[in-house]
């Protein structure tokens, strides 16, 4: 079906997306609505122009996604450590996975002013919000990937005698690694949006939430939906990302 | 929810013998319960200072204070009452969509470009367009809780519509099933699993999205509880705010966790 | 796999330093006395204006009174959050000093932080009640039920709520949404509120056309300003005595400056760095002699002013308990100060009432 995919691009897709453009450029030129607000379409290009040429476009998207990978490495770290730690042992389940169930029911963005509060100004509080974003997927994930290893595996190492590392890193984590990629993958898309959400409600720093925040101040609906656009094509990038690497990474996982 | 399986061949000392979920309850509270030793402990020595870390018989004093006062009552209803509006309109939204997608080939083709490329913005990102267009009133908490809750749902009703095994298809246009016949005995039952799985993650999105929204711009509501308690420099109102929002997500997932349990003993008795 | 966690733990390990760096200040043989200030500038540009403190910033007095010594480095924060923000810096140990409005550092005293007020900066500022052009809102009564923008934990709030109750209204009977300044500014002019409540930067929306002035404390009851003060972490005023001093003089020298009327347009167009435009803050000080809001002195109107805050703080339930401000306020500083510079007679101190003291 892949194959058939690429043979033949389905232009009716591309339909609705041209009918949405001109609609919105037939109501900017139309005179009914504030041109601030439903900017013309050239002013978008020409801003993304502007913007490029100012570097602060890139100066901001480049801080953004720093923030991003930085608390996504270090969550997603932390949770697939946690996550075996979890899966592997019964006492460690039972003393503490109750626990992370509960803090988990907390909406991640009402953690803001506890975090905001505790690590106060600068990049420290947006980063461990991140981590948090990120961290959460990556345990559930794990400790799922590990607790459905098959029985058989686990008595092959047995009976091969593996001492705790070899079944960690032999027989536990190729089989876990399906459900592991899968967490990882959701802690991307997970802390993308914390970094922006980040941006919005901490404060102010390079980043493109406040590239939109400030577009919204400004009355500068083009910068908005610049800012937008951005946070979508990240978003679609990291996911053919994470798509792409958990692809590569399953196949060389002998089966 | 949480269920404590040993898998075999890992086993570790003692066996789980006699009175399994006692035992495994008891640890499971023996780290909140050091925890919250370890809090008051820490308050009343001064370890943090007491701004940063409110003794927890404050935020607990603070919740009674909320509570009798009828500020969370009514801030709570008020957010409920958004987030199920919202939930609704999103998710009739998402399954109409995702069924439409998911059944008719043309209408995917048509809808799926522009479909993915919206769907890559979250919630959030709407946040500051949505506003300039409707202002910071109720309409812009609702779109924006149901536009969080349309994504999830509509691509999981999709793939539920998938996985309708096609033999049934088949059956169906030989005993001539109207399209509404389809739907409702051939379609529907198959994809109610996958439907729910869509429907909970819709749910959990519209309650974020229902945080985020009362956080930027609301006289009322949990999430203006927040801000107000943040404003104050009331930690003590922060936590107390947190734990009913954590609650509340709590108690929506299980209602609708049991309400896929009653459709599936119904779906059932049905082939 | 293994290439994925080793470039992660690279990343970790970048990060935590990054973060390190970051959070951590400066240390060894080197001070640097972080100052914090409760507001920002027009687009969030690190420039300030309206008070002594501002002038302070912008005319580096800090910085030349600190020039004998090179080992002291100052600097500053600006924050959009406000007072809030302030109080939750100190906290973290974030700041050393600040200008804060006085409900905040009344809020922040109540919680437990442990400061000390060192000199007035902003003393008796207005507060503006601004509408929609075409709003058929005139009066402060024509607020109810109506949806007005407010930053909660400022001491605007504070203000307003004084102002509400000589009217007969309480927040009750509005719809307070939280806002700060910039946010406020945009959601009048998109109509998204019916009011707000600000301070100069509302003169220049005014001036655009977005918005109307239809209530100025100026106008009405002089008690109901606001007032802001330079406040320091007890901690640092304790272990720092001498640069507390020569910091509180250079805040001292800015305050003479700023209060002589011969430099009324030239202290207006300093103010203009912060991004709004020097007509503003003459609106904001038209009728007022300079002297009066740019005194830094402590003096028992001042401490007076900040009493009945924090009880009427405590009746509008904005406090949970009743406050006592003994041994809060440190007024030695300014008046070595100023009988340093030879100055002890510019200002006159007030009694309660605002009444001139004899001397």
């Amino acid at each position: 079906m892949t194959a058939l995919r690429r043979r033949r691009m389905d232009w009716r897709g591309l339909v609705p997306v041209v009918v949405l453009l001109a609609g919105w450029e037939g109501v900017s030129r139309s005179g009914l609505t504030d041109p601030r607000i439903v900017p013309r379409l050239e002013g978008l290009v020409g801003l993304f122009g502007t913007e490029i040429e100012e570097k602060a476009l890139l100066a901001n998207l480049a801080a953004s996604v720093i923030r991003d990978v930085t608390g996504f490495s270090i969550g997603a770290g932390i949770g697939v450590a946690g996550g075996l730690l979890l899966g592997l042992s019964p006492l460690a389940s039972a003393l503490l996975r109750p626990s992370f169930d509960v803090f988990r029911q907390i909406a991640l963005f009402a953690w803001i002013p506890l975090i905001e509060m505790w690590f106060g100004i600068g990049e420290s509080s947006k980063i461990v919000f991140v981590v948090l974003a990120a961290f959460t997927p990556t345990l559930i994930n794990t400790v799922e990937g590990t607790r459905s290893v098959p029985a058989k595996l686990v008595e092959v190492g047995a009976l091969l005698r593996y001492r705790r590392p070899q079944m960690l890193l032999a027989i536990y984590l190729p089989a876990a690694l399906p459900s592991i990629l899968t967490g990882v993958h959701l802690a991307l898309v997970q802390s993308w949006l914390a970094t922006i959400g980040a941006e919005y409600f901490m404060t102010a720093g390079p980043g493109i939430g406040t590239l939109i925040i400030e577009g919204r101040d400004r009355f500068q609906m083009g910068q908005t939906v610049l800012g937008m656009i951005l946070i979508g094509t990240v978003g679609f990038v990291l996911n053919r990302i994470a798509r792409a690497a958990e692809t590569r990474l399953l196949r060389c996982r002998a089966a | 929810m949480a269920t404590i399986s040993v898998p075999e061949g890992a086993a570790r000392g003692r066996r789980i013998g006699f009175a399994p979920p006692i035992r495994l309850i008891g640890a499971g509270l023996l780290v909140p319960l050091l925890g919250l030793v370890a809090w008051a402990v820490g308050a009343r020595e001064g370890w943090v200072p007491p701004q940063i870390l409110p003794a927890p018989d404050l935020v607990w004093d603070t919740f009674l204070d909320l509570w009798q006062s009828g500020d969370l009552f009514a801030n709570t209803l008020v957010s409920l009452q958004r987030v199920l509006v919202g939930f609704a309109a999103g998710a009739a939204l998402g399954l109409l969509l995702g069924t439409a997608m998911g059944l008719s080939r043309s209408f995917e083709a048509y809808a799926s470009v522009l479909f993915t490329a919206l769907a890559q913005v979250p919630a959030l990102g709407w946040i500051p367009l949505v506003m300039l267009l409707v202002g910071i009133g109720e309409p812009l908490k609702l779109i924006i809780i149901a536009v969080g809750t349309l994504v999830p749902v509509a691509w999981n009703t999709r793939a539920g519509t998938h996985a309708v095994p096609p033999g049934w298809f088949e059956a169906a246009s030989l005993w001539r099933y109207s399209r509404a016949q389809v739907v409702w005995h051939i379609v529907l039952p198959a994809t109610v699993p996958q439907i729910f799985v869509g429907l909970r993650y819709g749910l959990g999105h519209a309650w974020l999205a229902l945080v985020v929204v009362e956080l930027l711009a609301s006289s009322e509501g949990l999430g203006y509880l927040l801000v107000w308690g943040r404003q104050m420099f009331q930690l003590d109102v922060v936590i107390a705010t947190m734990a009913v929002i954590g609650a509340i997500g709590f108690a929506l997932d299980a209602a609708l966790a049991a309400l896929e349990r009653r459709l599936q003993r119904w779906q059932v008795v049905d082939p | 796999m293994r290439p994925m966690r080793s470039i992660a733990n690279r990343l970790c390990v970048a990060a935590t330093l990054l973060a390190c760096l970051l959070t951590s200040t400066a240390r060894a043989e080197e001070l640097t006395v972080r100052i914090g200030y409760a507001s920002i500038g027009a687009g969030n540009r690190p420039f300030v204006g309206g008070t002594l403190a501002a002038t302070a910033h912008a005319g580096h007095y800090l910085e030349d009174e600190l020039k004998s010594d090179p080992g002291v480095k100052i600097e500053w924060f600006f924050f959009a959050g406000a007072g809030p923000a302030v109080n939750e810096a100190f906290a973290n140990g974030q700041i050393d000093i600040a200008l804060q409005g006085d409900l905040p550092s009344v809020i922040g005293r109540a919680n437990g932080l442990q400061t000390k007020i060192l000199l007035a900066s902003g003393v008796n500022t207005p507060i503006y009640l601004a509408v929609t052009p075409d709003s058929d809102i005139k009066t402060v009564a024509d607020l109810k039920g109506r949806s007005v923008a407010l930053y909660r934990g400022t001491n605007l709030q504070l203000a307003f709520d004084k102002v509400l109750a000589s009217k007969g209204l309480s927040e009750h009977d509005l719809k307070i949404i939280n806002m700060d300044a910039a946010t406020a500014d945009a959601a009048l002019a998109s109509h998204d509120v019916d009011a707000a409540v600000g301070a100069n930067e509302l003169f220049e929306l005014q001036k655009n056309g977005i918005a109307k002035i239809v209530y100025s404390t100026k106008g009405d009851d002089p008690s109901f300003g606001r007032n802001s003060a330079v406040i320091a972490a007890a901690s640092f005023e304790l272990a720092h005595p001498e640069i507390t001093q020569k910091i509180v003089t250079a805040f001292v020298r800015a305050a003479l400056w700023s209060s002589d009327e011969a430099n009324r347009d030239a202290l207006f167009e300093l103010w203009a760095k912060s991004g709004y435009p020097a007509d503003s803050f003459r609106a904001d000080f038209e009728g007022q002699p300079l002297k009066l809001r740019n005194s830094p002195l402590i003096d028992p109107f001042i401490v007076h002013q900040y009493e009945v805050q924090a009880q009427q703080a405590r009746a509008y339930k904005l406090l949970r308990k009743d406050l006592d401000l003994t041994g809060w306020f440190e007024p030695k500083y300014v008046e070595t100060a100023l009988r340093q510079l030879g100055r002890e007679h510019r200002w006159t101190a007030r009694d309660a009432n605002g009444h001139d003291l004899g001397s």
